[in-house]
């Protein structure tokens, strides 16, 4: 298959069977399991046309005459998508039971889960600050209202009208973000404005330099980094589990992305000024996002307050990509990996407890689950020492990377807060693990969901583990080595 | 796969296979004895095949993450060998000793994944290997403390855990740090020990390496400001914890320091000796006197292997050939009676239900037996003549007379405090009037005389024929000394 025909061929699949939902909907014959397995399958055949051209190097501009090197098709978005796809088929397959329970799945569920994916997949392949902007919103209107799914839920409400409001309001900084570039680069096109950068004065580029905090602003909400992201427990505590997790998995990564794209094509000359704001903003983040964390009872609470102490985490190696440019590149390509795997491991086996239940998780609600469940506790278990960073996770790897990319350029202090606030989270992950484990069971027994999702985090655990130690040497199957050149060559590309 | 692999991962797997299947706990256990009695094997036949002239042998290296030069580089020496040998030694005889106790699963399968990690860490010549096993050996750790522990367990396993993740977190600072400084001068990452090695770091730089690491192996040894998790999770944790801790794992910390920061950081380490001897003898003796303040027997335990582990420091740290090698040696001596007695303690908690001091008392009339094992290995603590603990004291102390009188005086006191606060205890555990506890204390029995007479047999030969054992440990101990400076007596 040629690049140019994947790149087509998936967003337009993803799109005709959106809707393909959208219609069949309506029609007599629909019933949620024949949605739910359309998605399913979308997904699934979207993720394998994709991850067959994310071990080559390549970079093409799709129908340049038409679209006007609006969008590439390179190395790093076909990682990137390859994560979404991956990610949004495996947040589907082990909520099946919580699907199932609940009626608030209707049809347009699944549609608005399709377009956000569809938004999502444009936003990496997007080259141009405009289509990246209207990427990013299909995206985020349909999670707004994926969030607000449930309507009987006061929380859901309240949550989905939160997050509509901040989001559209932090949206406007980026409009504006984008036209004070415009008003200096005379394009909106980031290979036209990376070039401006080079051949301009470095002092004269004020709009630039202003243009780009603005869009930051709008990146840090959206990845809920501590000074713009006072909606992220509320919005994740309301929003039903398989909705949190595939946030915190998949859509928080499609952002890092996209600005990933933008620091390395434009912004990296600018480093020395965007530097101290960085650090300024991973440090807040991790500690104020640590302390969040210890003080929630709820686990998807402390789950949520968790992911903005891992944004903190990849703001470190941002703040490094001046002074070790690829190392902290693929470092946060690698996190990210490995975040999106153990956050939709965890969310999910919480999805898979509550069984669609509007109850919150506390801590006591797991208490004994070694017993009852021992496979979905040992599963458990590994997903959170994979967040916590414990070795032999992935989580531990993805760790390793980014405090030696700092140290690397440089950051030794800013690894150090790394490693502080590691060893804080070690008290909340471990508390988990202390419940499940060590208390006695209260409740009596529950009827957990379906063998089908169990199976899914089982493989989540086990690509976890291998992924912390896995090596060529072992089994032909790829491991840390092959991740890691998989992250290098996505960088590589965006420079082709 | 060479048989420090096999030693390695043959416990690991054997764990991870008897998680994943529900079996009777009785085969569990037979398992369990299989298993570390093959390692047991291995391990002895280790020893034989170990080459006394050389230092570093069965050398095992393959590449493991490419792109940062981390390998899987394992290989044994003089030093090392000694917890090898501990570590295969003990583990079967918990088994032994205590297989009646305890019916449930995790117990032993936690053991196994411990005695895998305790191996790997101790092989480990590669740093990031040496930090994943150094991390994963604690898992176990933590997991007995929370399900088979005493009074407020959930507590001071939490405690324990966060307070040596955090030491380990900041030996990762380290680490990363001392590679991109490698990969600064030399072109390209490593985190080999040997490449590592010839570093040239910057007066300041290698001070807070050193401290990197020095705050990892202080809390796990513990010396002295890093000890306040000490006594509490003795108190809590299970025996066959207790023992992995006080003589495996505690003597992993202060192998860590000879093993990388004496390697790594030489000089620094070399600058800084002063005040480790400092820290060291005052710890030594702190600990000896809070061990006479004890009423809880574990407690009192903790802090005599606090005590010794303080000696061991000191041993290391006055740079002269006979305090490495006394220091390997108490590190193997004092390895031996500390599980041998806590194993005591275990048969003593099964029996009278009680680990109050002042509950017990008179055990001699009533299991003499029992009174003769517990006194000989409290005594080989303490170091008397014709113990292994004897040999070592003696040797470290004469080293520490070497490097200067005040500090060989002091050194030299740890075997009275030792003796003042071993003798209380026996005074009050084992003679005396018989306690209400003790009166229907029956004496040990058959599988507990199997586990125990190896290990006092193994202490009488280590002080009796201690060239032997000795021969094994001094090549390394001189290959090391060589062009640094170290007090050499040949």
């Amino acid at each position: 298959m040629s690049n140019q025909f994947i790149a087509l061929v998936v967003p337009a699949l993803l799109l005709f069977s959106a809707i393909f939902i959208l219609l069949f909907g309506l029609s007599s014959y629909y019933t949620k399991n024949r949605g739910y397995y359309i998605t399913l399958a979308t997904l699934m055949i979207t993720f394998f046309i994709s991850a067959d051209s994310v071990n080559e190097l390549h970079s093409i501009e799709i129908l340049p005459k038409y679209f006007n090197s609006m969008i590439v098709y390179d190395t790093f978005s076909a990682t990137f998508i390859s994560l979404f796809l991956l990610g949004g088929f495996l947040t589907l397959a082990i909520a099946k039971s919580f699907i199932d329970k609940t009626n608030f799945f209707t049809h347009e569920a699944f549609v608005l889960f399709l377009f956000s994916i569809f938004g999502m997949v444009m936003l990496t392949m997007s080259n141009e600050l405009l289509t990246a902007f209207i990427s990013l919103e299909i995206a985020s209107m349909s999670v707004y209202i994926l969030v607000g799914l449930n309507r009987d839920s006061l929380k859901a409400s309240e949550a989905f009208f939160k997050y509509l409001l901040l989001g559209s309001f932090a949206a406007s900084f980026y409009l504006l973000g984008m036209m004070l570039i415009y008003a200096q680069a005379k394009s909106t096109n980031l290979d036209v404005i990376a070039e401006y950068i080079l051949t301009t004065d470095i002092h004269s580029q004020f709009l630039i330099i202003a243009g780009g905090m603005l869009i930051m602003i709008t990146i840090m909400f959206k990845i809920a980094a501590v000074p713009f992201g006072a909606w992220v427990l509320d919005v994740y505590e309301g929003a039903s589990l398989p909705i949190t997790a595939y946030m915190a998995g998949v859509f928080k990564i499609a952002v890092f992305a996209f600005a990933l794209r933008m620091f390395l094509h434009d912004y990296i000359s600018f480093e020395l000024i965007y530097d101290p704001l960085i650090i300024f903003g991973a440090i807040v983040t991790m500690v104020i996002g640590s302390l969040l964390a210890v003080i929630q009872s709820s686990i998807k609470k402390m789950l949520a307050a968790s992911s903005v102490v891992h944004s903190g985490y990849i703001l470190i190696a941002f703040a490094s990509m001046g002074g070790a440019t690829s190392n902290a590149a693929s470092a946060i390509i690698f996190y990210l990996f490995a975040y999106f795997i153990s956050a939709i491991g965890a969310f999910g086996v919480l999805s898979y407890i509550s069984k669609g239940g509007e109850k919150l998780i506390n801590y006591d609600d797991l208490n004994g689950l070694a017993k009852d469940r021992p496979i979905i506790a040992a599963s458990l278990t590994i997903f959170l020492l994979s967040l916590a960073g414990f070795p032999s996770t992935i989580g531990f790897i993805a760790k390793f990377y980014i405090f030696t990319s700092a140290i690397e350029a440089g950051f030794t202090t800013l690894a150090f807060f790394g490693a502080l606030s590691a060893s804080i989270s070690i008290y909340y992950y471990f508390k988990v693990i202390m419940h499940m484990y060590f208390k006695e069971s209260s409740h009596v027994e529950i009827h957990y969901g379906y063998k089908v999702s169990l199976a899914f985090i089982i493989i989540s655990a086990i690509i976890v583990l291998w992924g912390g130690i896995g090596t060529s040497l072992l089994l032909d199957i790829p491991g840390i080595n092959a991740l890691n050149d998989l992250s290098k060559f996505s960088i590589e590309s965006l420079g082709l | 796969m060479s048989v420090l692999s096999i030693m390695i991962f043959l416990p690991i797997i054997t764990a991870f296979i008897l998680f994943i299947t529900k079996i009777n706990i009785n085969v569990v256990k037979v398992i369990y004895m299989i298993v570390t009695f093959i390692i047991m094997y291995l391990a002895i036949d280790l020893y034989m095949n170990f080459d006394p002239n050389n230092s570093m042998q069965f050398v095992e290296y393959h590449p493991w993450i490419a792109e940062y030069g981390i390998a899987y580089h394992i290989g044994v020496d003089g030093v090392s060998l000694g917890i090898v040998m501990m570590n295969a030694i003990i583990m079967p005889l918990i088994a032994i000793a205590l297989y009646k106790q305890r019916d449930k699963h995790g117990y032993w399968i936690n053991l196994l994944f411990v005695q895998g990690g305790i191996m790997g860490a101790v092989l480990s010549l590669d740093l990031m290997l040496f930090y994943l096993f150094w991390e994963v050996m604690l898992l176990p750790i933590f997991f007995m403390i929370g399900l088979f522990g005493y009074n407020k367990n959930h507590f001071f396993a939490m405690k324990f855990n966060i307070y040596t993740i955090f030491g380990s977190l900041m030996m990762l600072i380290a680490i990363l740090y001392i590679a991109v400084q490698y990969k600064e001068q030399f072109g390209k990452y490593s985190f080999d020990l040997y490449d590592l090695k010839n570093t040239i770091l910057s007066t300041t730089e290698s001070l807070l390496v050193f401290s990197g690491f020095m705050v990892a192996f202080a809390i796990k040894i513990p010396i002295f400001p890093f000890h306040t998790w000490l006594s509490d999770t003795y108190r809590s944790t299970p025996i066959g914890a207790v023992i992995v801790m006080s003589s495996l794992m505690a003597k992993l910390g202060a192998y860590a320091i000879w093993r990388f920061l004496f390697t790594l950081l030489h000089e620094t380490s070399r600058d800084l000796s002063p005040y480790f001897i400092g820290i060291g003898l005052f710890g030594l003796i702190y600990f000896g006197i809070s061990a006479m303040s004890q009423i809880h027997l574990k407690r009192m335990f903790a802090f005599s292997s606090a005590s010794h582990l303080s000696l061991i420091v000191v041993g290391f740290f006055i740079y002269d050939v006979y305090g490495l090698v006394g220091s390997s040696y108490l590190i193997v001596a004092h390895a031996i009676s500390s599980a041998a007695l806590f194993l005591m303690v275990g048969m003593m908690y099964e029996r009278t239900k009680t680990h109050y001091i002042d509950s017990l008392g008179g055990i001699a009339t009533v299991a003499p037996r029992f009174a003769l094992f517990f006194v000989f290995f409290a005594l080989s603590i303490v170091g008397v003549p014709l113990t292994a603990g004897f040999v070592a004291e003696v040797l470290i102390v004469l080293g520490a007379f070497e490097y200067n009188i005040y500090v060989g005086f002091l050194t030299a006191t740890t075997i009275l405090i030792a003796m003042l606060f071993m003798f209380k205890m026996i005074s009050q555990v084992v003679y005396g009037e018989v306690g209400v506890a003790v009166e229907n204390f029956e004496d040990l029995r058959l599988h507990e005389l199997v586990a125990l007479v190896p290990l006092a047999l193994l202490v009488l030969a280590m002080g009796i024929f201690p060239n032997y054992f000795i021969k094994k440990i001094e090549p390394t101990a001189i290959s090391y000394t060589m062009g640094k400076g170290v007090a050499n007596h040949e």
